[in-house]
């Protein structure tokens, strides 16, 4: 314990090795990831691919089976102690008969250099609502309060698990607004999710989590760039016998009833392969790699797409 | 000056977090009636409307003595609140959510315990006041100032049987345990009836309970008596008792909501 090297403070997060297991499920296998200081990243994948477990490990609400977790260079519970981290878990639920701006000023009142009230309403778009009991907020507004505390303590770092999941289309796009600007001022974000879209189009870099592994890592364009791998679509009744992952050049396969997606490396020997196995398919058709097949290869090597939990 | 003192207190993370509290329980309908608008209402039908038998020359009137038991039962409701909040709050994730900011882990518990005890204060104090203008009993402001001030210190034990009960039960028990509770210890630790009028053994099983010897408390500090150091000593064996089984159950829930 006493002979670790110390954690760098210039990255913001780092894993080192880092397991965590629940019993017999390991949530997360080996993580080995370094955050810098003023990068937006996504922590993208599947439900239960051990995103918001990473964001427990960062605020210290876990402590790693195995392997060290670093929060702005520190011991994650010192760096929350320090004021400088905020966060926003997912579904956290609010204490009942408290109004928005009351929570505000509470939130306020627990950092060393709170932003201004005013400041924080308006950033998460609450301006209207300071007076509101939170027992009274949709689903898309308690989640804007969730964010006011968040960034009520004006924090070096910004944890985010899956911000986004009860807002409807046009609050998420204003609310990716906001997070940009954040970014933009030099804090680093860290965010969970499982839209690919928000990923593409709101971080720096994209770490992908499936089965408990990093299985990418990298800007959006690296990671597009990377896949390399393109997507084989056609139709085949659905009590069809196969093994089309046994195909030449397939990574990965899915089925939604009788259509079938193969990414592969090399689209050319799969559809050769294809054509010359007594595979009845129909209507087919080879997709060019982009991030949503970039994402599907590198997640449904451990776990079949559609079958999200 | 004692504001002027508090306030620097209150500007930290548990002053502000103390403020939040009370202004939500003072929201709280629920709360209100019990701790208030009940023993107010209980007060003035046995004391003003029905008038409920006779005072006996040369003893204490059967308004001050009501006056204590009402206190007593107000201040105990007050007291014992705080097992719902703090179950539902483990239960949503609130507890969670305050992990991850620089609040003391321990300043959650101890916000609920200074809330279960200051908000004993207003119970105390409105039937008081119930009792001087309604009642015209004779009660200085310095007794009353005593009252309330015995009575929330007393209220010790019950603010700790609160917060065991939250941190013990999930939410769906914690309400009916702790209604049953309170009832129980109310109605067996002689407040709404006085023991004297009960049979044996539930007499004994009466003296035995930190209610009845909050009550007796109350009941010396109304009728000009000198506090029973007997009572004292039994509520404060109640406050560790109950203190170190909340601090228990509180610790074996921290750690397993992890690290």
């Amino acid at each position: 314990m006493n002979e670790q090297p110390r954690p760098d403070p210039l990255l913001a997060v780092a894993f080192t090795d880092v397991t965590q297991r629940y019993g017999d499920v390991t949530a997360l296998d080996t993580i080995d990831v370094a955050i810098p200081s003023g990068q937006t990243v996504a922590l993208l994948g599947p439900n239960g691919a051990g995103k918001s477990t990473a964001i427990s490990l960062l605020l210290g609400l876990l402590e790693p089976s195995a392997g060290r977790v670093a929060t702005l260079g520190q011991a994650p519970r010192a760096a929350i102690a320090s004021g400088r981290v905020g966060s926003m878990l997912q579904s956290a639920g609010l204490p009942t008969a408290a109004r928005v701006g009351e929570l505000v000023d509470f939130a306020r009142a627990l950092y060393p250099s709170p932003l201004a009230r005013d400041d924080i309403l308006a950033r998460a778009g609450l301006e209207a609502l300071a007076g509101r009991r939170v027992d009274s907020l949709s689903g898309g507004e308690t989640q804007r309060v969730r964010f006011a505390l968040a960034i009520a303590g004006d924090p070096d770092l910004l944890f985010l698990d899956e911000p986004t999941v009860a807002m409807d289309v046009e609050s998420r796009q204003a609310f990716w607004r906001d997070m940009r600007a954040l970014g933009e001022a030099g804090r680093t974000v860290l965010f969970a999710t499982h839209y690919l879209e928000e990923a593409d189009a709101v971080a720096d870099r994209i770490v992908v989590l499936s089965g408990g592994r990093v299985v990418a890592d990298g800007t959006p364009a690296a990671l597009k760039a990377n896949a390399g791998e393109r997507r084989v679509r056609f139709s085949l009744p659905a009590d069809a016998s196969n093994h089309l992952d046994r195909l030449d050049g397939v990574v990965g396969v899915s089925r939604h009833g009788s259509d079938v997606t193969i990414t592969t490396r090399d689209a050319d020997a799969t559809v050769r392969a294809l054509a010359r196995s007594q595979v009845p398919f129909r209507d087919i058709e080879v997709v060019g790699p982009d991030l949503e097949g970039a994402f599907l290869a590198l997640t449904t090597q451990s776990q079949p797409i559609g079958a999200t939990r | 000056m004692i504001a002027a003192a508090l306030r620097p207190a209150l500007g930290s993370p548990l002053g502000a977090y103390l403020r939040l509290e009370i202004r939500r329980q003072l929201r709280n309908r629920r709360f209100l009636i019990v701790t208030m608008a009940l023993p107010l209402t209980l007060y003035l039908m046995y004391t003003a409307v029905l008038k409920l038998g006779a005072d006996t020359p040369g003893a204490p009137s059967l308004a001050s003595l009501f006056l204590a038991s009402m206190a007593t039962y107000g201040a105990m409701a007050a007291a014992m609140s705080q097992a719902n909040p703090i179950a539902v709050e483990r239960a949503t994730g609130w507890t969670r959510q305050l992990r991850t900011t620089p609040l003391p882990r321990i300043g959650y518990v101890l916000t609920k315990l200074a809330t279960a005890m200051l908000l004993t204060v207003p119970a105390v104090a409105l039937v008081s006041a119930a009792a001087v203008v309604v009642n015209h009993v004779d009660l200085p402001l310095a007794t009353i100032a005593e009252l309330v001030l015995a009575i929330g210190i007393g209220a010790a034990p019950f603010a700790a049987l609160g917060i065991l009960l939250g941190y013990l039960l999930d939410v769906d028990s914690a309400q009916g345990a702790m209604t049953l509770a309170f009832f129980g210890l109310a109605i067996f630790g002689g407040l709404f009836f006085p023991i004297d009028s009960f049979p044996e053994p539930l007499a004994t099983i009466a003296r035995v309970l930190p209610s009845y010897h909050l009550g007796q408390v109350a009941r010396s500090i109304v009728t000009g008596a000198s506090i029973g150091l007997l009572n004292v000593a039994a509520l404060a064996a109640y406050a560790l008792l109950f203190g170190g089984l909340a601090a228990w159950r509180y610790r074996a829930v921290e750690r397993r909501s992890g690290a």
